[in-house]
Order: C-alpha cells, then sequence, then structure tokens
C-alpha cells in the first residue's frame, strides 16, 4: 500500500524526478546580489534639531520582513562595513568611518524563538543572536595615504529587530541603548528600522490598470516597500569631524562648506589553492558602493554594474561620465513616448550627481566628477513647515541633490530632472509633472536622532499600504503633509 | 493649465515607464527573502509581495501579460521562476523558465541574464558541456560581469576541468567575495581534501547569506554536511536546525538531520525522516538514502520497495534521454545490475570525466567483478586528494578484491578515519572489509 502511495507521487512528479535527475552535484546560487553587503540607500543632511552637524544614513539588507523569524536578520560579521568623505573635491575619502560587526551567540536559547523571554536590555542574556560592533575612524591625506586610525566606539550594540510587544515590551527603550556616542565626538546608532524608500513597485508592473480612474499622478498608489525594514546606520557628527580644514561651517560660500559621501562595502578574498591542497585566506576588496540614489539603476549599463560597485568614485568621470552625459533613460522616455526631452549634452546631470553645482555643492575649485552625495553644510535646513519633498526644484534648496533627505522624492525628482527640470526653457529644458503616485513614507521620520523610524514589529507586520489620493499635480509640487 | 492637463495621459505613461525600469531594477537589487511564503507548500496566504519569490514572479508576469515587459523582464522572469525551483523542486518551472529565457533571448540574442539563466538551466539538468557553452558565450557578452563566473566555474567542476575550475574561481572571488563565489571555493576546496579551508570558505558563505530564506538555509545546510564529514555530528545537526529554522521542511537539511539520526544509531528516527522527505521530493538520492537506512535497519522488504521506486525513476529518466547521473550508477551498482551500473557509468563518464563520474564508474566496475579496472577509476576519483569516505570505502574493496591488501587498509581506515559511522549500510561494510584483512 505504502509503494503504491509513493509510486504515485512520483508519478505525478515524473517530470520534476526527470529534469532535475540529480541532486548531487552542486547548485549553489549565482548571482551576483548580495543584499547583507549592498547599500540601498544612503542620506545625507543637515537635521533641524542639530544645525551644526550632519547626519549619514546609510541602509543595507532590503526587504526585511517584520515577522521573519525566529533567525531574522543580521549584519554580515565578516564584512567591513563603511561611511566615506570626501571633502576635497578628489573624489577620494579623506575620512572614513569603518563598522567591523561581531556575533554573540547565545547557546542556551533553543532556536524555536528569535528571544526565550522577555527582552529589556540590548546585551539581554534572552536573545537568541545579538550583535556588536566597533567604530574605527581613519582620516588619509590629499594623496589618499591613512594618517590616523582611531577606534572610536567600542563593543557596541546593534539593536535587535522587533520581534513584537510580548519579548519586547519596550522596544523604545532598547532603542535608546542602541544610541552612542563616539570617542572625540559624534553618535552613532545600528540595527533595524523602517526602509524610507518608498515607491510603487506593483502597479508599475501593470501598465494598462491604473489604480484610480484618473490618469495623472494623483497619489493614491501603493507603497511597495511600506511595512519592510531595512539595517540602518546612522552617524551624527559634528562638522569640524568631516569639513576640509577640521572646523565648523559659517556660510554657504564657505571654502569648507561642501562635502560628499559614499558607503562601501569590503569583504575577503580568498586564495581558492596555494597548489599544494591548501587554500587561505587574501585581502578585503570593496564589493559594493553607493552615493547618489539609483545611479547604477538606472545609469550605468547592465554590462557595467559589477564593474561600477568595484570602482572607486575618483574615476566616475572617466569610466562612467558618459553615462550622465547621454543618459539611456531619457533616450527611452522620448523613444516611447516621443516627449522631446534633451537627451545629449547633459551636463545638468553630471553637474547634479558628479561634479557638484558650482557654488552649492561643488567641493573645491576643481571637482573630480564622481558619486557622492554631496551636501553644503552651510546651507541652514528648512523648517519642517516650509520643506519641499521636491528639494532643490521645490524650491527648498536644503534637498535632494543638496544632500538628500528622508522624505525627498527621489524618484519623482529623479523623473523630473531626466526631462529637464535643471534646464531653462530656451535651451530644452521642460518642466514636466511627472511621478510614481507614491509620495510619502508610511511611517512619520523622527524629528530627533537616529532620524529614521522605528522598525514595525513582528507581531504587528503589515506590508504594502495604499496612499491617499489627491488632485493631480500638473503645476507646483506639493509639499510634504 | 490645459495644455498641461490634456498633456497629463502622455505623462503618467511616462512615468509609468520610467518606474518599470526602475522597478525592474529595485527588484533586482532589492531581491527577495522569501520568508513569508518559504514553505514548499507553494500555497501561502500572505499577500504575493515583491520580498517573496512567488510575488515577483506574479508582478513581472502581469507586467508582461500587460504588454510592458523587454527582454529583461523575460529575463528576470526567468531568473526568479529558477530561484522558485530551487525552493520548491517544481520541475514545470524548468520549462517555464527555458521559454522565459527564449523570449528574452528572442527580442535580445545578446541579453547577458538570459543567456546566464540557460546557464544555470543546462547545469540543472546536468547538461555540462552546455552550460559551459552558454557560461563562455556569457562570458563574452559581459566580460565584465559577474554572473557569468559562477556558470563557467560549475561546468568546468562537473566536467572534470579543474585547472581551468580553479582559475576561473579564483577571478571570480577576486571580482566579488560574496555567497556565490564562498560557497563554490568551499566546495572545490572540498574536491581536493582540503576540508578545514572548505568549512572556513562555507563559514564566510553563511555569513555573507541573506535573511531567512532558501539560499542561507542552503549554504548553512552544506556547513552541516562539512561537518558530519569530519565527524562532527553535533556540530552538523545544529548546522542543518539552523537551516531548517530559516526555511521550515526544508529537503537538505530533513536529510541531513536523517545522515545525524543514523550517525547516532537511531535508524529507525532517520528512516520516520526520510520517509517524509521523500513524501513530498522524491528525489532520487532521498529515496537511496531511506533504501539504504531501511537496509542497515533489517527491513529487506521496505527498502526493496523503496528501490524499486529509484528504478521506477530511472525508467523515466532514461525515456527521456536524460544523462545517468553518477549517483544512479552508484545505486545501480550497489542494488542493482552491476552490468547495467557499468554501462551507465561508462556513458556518464564519457559525458563528463568528474571524480564523481570515476568512482561511480570505479564502482560500478568492482560490483560488476573486474576490480583491477575499478580500482583504475577509484584512484582517478581520488586523484585530487578528496577525504570522501564513500570514494575511499569504493577504492578500498577495490584494491581488496583486486590483490593489494596494503592499499585496500590504507583507503578503508581513511574512510573510517574522520567519520566511522559515515553510512548507516556502507561503514559497516567497511569495517567488515577491514577486518578480513588483517
Amino acid at each position: 500500500m505504502r509503494k503504491l502511495a509513493l509510486v504515485a507521487v512520483l508519478a505525478a512528479s515524473a517530470i520534476a524526478v526527470a529534469l532535475s535527475s540529480g541532486s548531487s552535484h552542486r547548485e549553489a546560487p549565482g548571482s551576483s546580489l548580495d543584499p547583507t553587503g549592498d547599500w540601498t540607500d544612503v542620506y545625507f543632511f543637515t537635521p533641524n534639531d542639530d544645525p551644526g552637524s550632519a547626519v549619514v544614513v546609510g541602509n543595507v539588507i532590503p526587504f526585511e520582513d517584520p515577522a521573519g523569524g525566529p533567525l531574522f536578520y543580521s549584519l554580515d560579521p565578516n564584512a567591513r562595513y563603511y561611511i566615506n568623505f570626501d571633502n576635497t573635491g578628489d573624489g577620494r575619502a579623506d575620512v572614513r568611518y569603518r563598522f567591523e560587526v561581531e556575533d554573540k551567540i547565545n547557546k542556551r536559547t533553543r532556536l524555536a524563538l528569535g528571544a526565550s523571554g522577555p527582552v529589556t536590555s540590548v546585551r539581554d542574556k534572552d536573545l537568541l543572536l545579538r550583535q556588536t560592533y566597533d567604530v574605527v575612524r581613519e582620516r588619509y591625506n590629499r594623496r589618499g595615504r591613512l594618517v590616523r586610525r582611531r577606534t572610536v566606539g567600542r563593543n557596541l550594540p546593534v539593536a535587535p529587530s522587533n520581534i513584537g510587544p510580548k519579548t519586547m515590551p519596550n522596544y523604545q527603550s532598547l532603542v535608546d541603548q542602541s544610541t552612542r556616542g563616539l570617542r572625540g565626538g559624534g553618535r552613532v546608532f545600528v540595527g533595524q528600522r523602517d526602509d524610507p524608500f518608498y515607491i510603487d513597485l506593483g502597479m508599475t508592473f501593470d501598465l494598462i490598470n491604473f489604480r484610480d480612474a484618473t490618469t495623472g499622478n494623483a497619489g493614491g498608489y501603493k507603497d511597495d516597500l511600506a511595512g519592510y525594514a531595512v539595517h540602518s546606520f546612522v552617524l551624527k557628527l559634528p562638522e569640524r569631524l568631516i569639513t576640509r580644514n577640521g572646523e565648523a561651517v559659517g556660510a554657504p560660500d564657505a571654502s569648507n562648506a561642501a562635502v560628499g559621501v559614499w558607503a562601501s562595502t569590503e569583504r575577503r578574498k580568498l586564495v581558492v589553492s596555494n597548489g599544494r591542497g591548501r587554500g587561505g585566506r587574501g585581502r578585503y576588496v570593496q564589493v559594493n558602493r553607493l552615493g547618489n540614489p539609483l545611479i547604477n539603476e538606472l545609469f550605468i549599463p547592465i554590462s557595467r554594474k559589477d564593474e561600477f560597485n568595484r570602482s572607486r568614485p575618483r574615476n566616475d568621470g572617466k569610466k562612467f561620465g558618459q553615462y550622465a552625459l547621454e543618459p539611456e533613460l531619457v533616450k527611452a522616455i522620448n523613444a516611447l513616448f516621443m516627449l522631446g526631452c534633451k537627451e545629449t549634452d547633459r551636463t545638468d546631470i553630471v553637474q547634479a550627481l558628479f561634479t557638484g553645482i558650482p557654488g552649492v555643492t561643488a567641493i573645491g575649485s576643481k571637482p573630480a566628477a564622481a558619486d557622492t552625495l554631496k551636501l553644503n553644510l552651510g546651507v541652514p535646513p528648512t523648517t519642517p513647515d516650509q520643506v519641499n519633498r521636491f528639494g532643490v526644484i521645490g524650491g527648498d534648496n536644503a534637498g535632494l541633490p543638496n544632500g538628500r533627505r528622508l522624505f525627498d522624492d527621489a524618484v519623482d525628482i529623479y523623473l523630473r530632472v531626466a526631462c529637464g527640470f535643471l534646464i531653462p526653457e530656451d535651451q530644452g529644458g521642460k518642466k514636466l509633472p511627472l511621478g510614481d503616485g507614491v509620495d510619502v513614507n508610511d511611517k512619520a521620520f523622527l524629528p530627533t536622532f537616529p532620524y529614521v523610524a522605528a522598525p514595525t514589529s513582528g507581531f504587528d507586520s503589515r506590508i504594502k499600504q495604499d496612499q491617499p489620493t489627491h488632485a493631480p499635480t500638473p503645476g507646483a509640487p506639493p509639499l510634504v503633509p | 493649465m490645459t495644455l498641461a492637463l490634456r498633456k497629463l495621459p502622455s505623462l503618467a505613461v511616462v512615468g509609468v515607464a520610467f518606474v518599470v525600469a526602475l522597478a525592474i531594477f529595485t527588484l533586482v537589487n532589492r531581491p527577495p527573502s522569501p520568508s513569508s511564503g518559504a514553505g514548499d507548500s507553494g500555497a501561502t496566504s500572505a499577500p504575493a509581495s515583491a520580498a517573496t519569490t512567488e510575488g515577483r514572479i506574479r508582478g513581472l508576469e502581469e507586467a508582461l501579460e500587460a504588454g510592458g515587459g523587454g527582454p529583461r523582464t523575460y529575463a528576470t522572469l526567468g531568473g526568479a521562476l529558477m530561484q522558485r525551483l530551487r525552493e520548491t523542486g517544481d520541475a514545470s518551472l524548468y520549462t517555464r523558465a527555458d521559454m522565459a529565457f527564449a523570449e528574452a533571448l528572442e527580442r535580445d540574442p545578446r541579453n547577458l541574464d538570459a543567456t546566464v539563466g540557460l546557464g544555470t538551466l543546462a547545469l540543472a539538468r546536468h547538461d555540462f558541456r552546455a552550460a559551459l557553452r552558454h557560461g563562455q558565450r556569457a562570458r563574452r557578452i559581459g566580460p565584465r560581469s559577474f554572473a557569468p563566473f559562477a556558470v563557467l566555474v560549475d561546468a568546468q567542476i562537473e566536467l572534470g576541468r579543474y585547472g581551468a575550475a580553479e582559475r576561473t574561481l579564483q577571478r571570480m572571488i577576486d571580482f566579488k567575495p560574496t555567497l556565490a563565489s564562498y560557497a563554490r571555493v568551499s566546495y572545490f576546496r572540498e574536491l581536493h581534501g582540503d576540508v578545514e579551508g572548505a568549512l572556513d570558505a562555507m563559514r564566510l558563505a553563511v555569513s555573507a547569506a541573506p535573511g531567512p530564506g532558501e539560499n542561507r538555509s542552503y549554504v548553512q545546510t552544506l556547513l552541516g554536511n562539512l561537518e558530519l564529514e569530519r565527524g562532527r555530528i553535533a556540530a552538523a545537526a545544529a548546522s542543518y536546525r539552523t537551516a531548517l529554522a530559516g526555511f521550515p521542511s526544508y529537503a537538505p537539511a530533513e536529510a541531513g538531520l536523517a545522515r545525524v539520526d543514523a550517525a547516532r544509531g537511531r535508524l529507525q528516527a532517520a528512516i520516520d525522516r526520510l520517509r517524509g522527505v521523500v513524501g513530498r521530493l522524491p528525489l532520487p538520492g532521498y529515496v537511496v538514502a531511506l533504501g539504504e537506512t531501511g537496509l542497515a535497519a533489517g527491513r529487506r522488504a521496505d527498502a526493496a520497495s523503496d528501490f524499486e521506486l529509484v528504478r521506477v525513476q530511472q525508467r523515466l529518466l532514461g525515456a527521456r534521454g536524460v544523462n545517468a547521473d553518477a549517483e544512479l550508477t552508484v545505486f545501480e551498482a550497489d542494488h542493482g545490475s552491476p552490468r547495467r551500473a557499468v554501462r551507465l557509468g561508462r556513458r556518464g563518464y564519457a559525458a563528463a570525466p568528474s571524480v564523481r563520474a570515476a568512482d561511480a564508474l570505479g564502482w560500478a566496475l568492482t560490483r560488476a567483478g573486474r576490480p583491477r579496472a575499478g580500482l583504475v577509476y577509484a584512484r582517478r576519483a581520488l586523484r585530487l586528494g578528496s577525504r570522501d569516505p564513500l570514494f575511499l570505502y569504493h577504492a578500498g574493496v577495490a584494491a581488496r578484491a583486486a590483490g593489494a591488501p596494503e592499499a585496500a587498509r590504507g583507503y578503508l581506515t581513511r574512510a573510517l578515519a574522520a567519520n566511522p559511522r559515515f553510512s548507516p549500510l556502507h561503514a559497516p561494510a567497511a569495517r567488515r572489509a577491514l577486518r578480513s584483512l588483517r
């Protein structure tokens, strides 16, 4: 009887068996994707609550489902995570903050749950896995030589994932415990947070079926990243720690005002074999980097994406400048919809993203073309009642592409800039009201450190969210609600 | 204002087109961590989201139905279908993936992802020569891309071209040290008997792995296998359990735990576990393990019916012209007709002369009463320095029957050294053979 049943199962899966004829040879994933190493977004802004400082937020591990237990998500303890600053405009790092993560596994805890009891402290023994990290600050001279290395934070806790109210009755206190000061100045937080990026992925696949009766960008679409978390690295540093001359910035036109930032990850190479049947470890090598949003996604051709991730910003002009000067994206839009957006000689895009806008985000007098997210630290932050999610093109000079705030609408801004929002109309510019129908993040950002919203707990997890509709916005972009 | 409003429809469409491109890139760069849809039932009540492989597939297929996809969308869909196949073993997905890659290449013959995808598909079908061709073509299309390396290395290893594989692999890991390259370095080292080095690389793969999901559980299971190979049974069990926590009912990890049970002498527990695995995913490897564990427990009748299953599978395979795998050759040699095993083994070795194929052919020859010829191939199987206890056991039996007791003692001692319970059936046989040589 049993045999018959099994044969039936087998017959039902005959094709399966025929095609996956063996299970014994290795079929490791071949993807270059690397969620624990790939940065999804970097933000860089002057915070309203502390205008003498600059805040960098860098995120890894997209699509963290808050209910993804019992193991949840963690950083790679064998990777080195970097936040890099260029304050001389040559595209080289002058100051770097390195994060080295360590696993602390509680072997006594059973695997069935993320924790074995209420977690009241970041060092709680009830946590199955907790992570800690060291922060190392490095300074480099003009020739790219390391001149100073100092550990400015040691054995700091990574905030645990928010499992739920029973396991973590007071998650905020765990966040507070994970917010630490750094030797020599600054504050730091590393841990799970709500993904601040927002976009409608679902409707974009369905070209015909708009979610509402109108056909304009009238909001009402779905934020497909709503409810998902990421791992955030948040650094708040006094200006003097990242400026060229080691001093605070006096005014937007001060010579030390503009600073560029990017995040990068390094992993260890291996020596496959030494020829005598023994392999070994090699040195660290960069596997990913990210400065401005969506550069690799929208500007770099597929065949060169991996190369882009391995390369250094200082070589961007030479290697990748052509893709910003004549973006394929604009050509594709024109080919499909004949909007007549300017396709060539897009120095406006090169400036906004690579060399910096002269007098605002350009670093020094002869800035290299480098994909770094540049912020003029002298531009005061816009007060909350005056901010505009369109940043500079919305008349709000403290936002993208002058740095990037958490709420800046990168998708809409890029879309509009691609069609020439920054170019005078007599030179081929167009001010078109393009957008993706998702205008805000599902969670409000915090007015104070760590600024990024708290993650949804695993218990409360509810992914995706519809957004309210509003009148189409052909004219002036709306303010942030 | 009127003018602007009249323009709106087309503008909105532009927005959509832009975002389609963006979404595909975003999906590509924000890969899935299948957690809510992680079970292998295939049916989940959770809403399909971009975070699950299933949700990605649905989104991409809807886009294509709506007429909104180019070669890139088709290639991305093919890749998602391949990942779903990894998660479920549902082979109707092969055909769908194949079609998606074909559609992509019809629209863009130089599409890199689709070319790599066809290579991955050929590997899964054990057509290693085709995989090599696709891999080489992918390297030409994308000489500065990472993905072609993986197909190329896998094909070279399975074809027994280890020197070339090492060179490709070194370039791959120099290019991007990540889960895909660490896991392959680990396998290469394992094949060469460098178990410590293999463990080191696999630990790096686990640490680099994304959140809970198939990929992380996959490398965690391989880590368990390596621990088991060196006889660290508790460490192996912990690794398998972690894999199962991240991906419930993950068949390779369940099978690993069954081996742990067997190594601890709990044959009934091993049998129960394997029966559960086979009920869901009747791959030959699992069925053979089930039958052999049954035999070790003295259940001849049960084992015979399990082995009958493998034969049915084999006939199905033959009817479809699928390459006989080394695994089936060894099965036939152990539990079927050694002469048929020799035929299968010769065909397999001619198609892909890897150390696995050499071991299988050698064992078939030994079992067919030609131990001298068997020993030649057993030595070839060990030429890289492999410490695989089954390879060593096969070599030991061949050497004993070929009249080389000294060599036989050496092989059998080494087979039992790292893990004296490497198989519930063959480890006792190895011990008996060793005793007979004293």
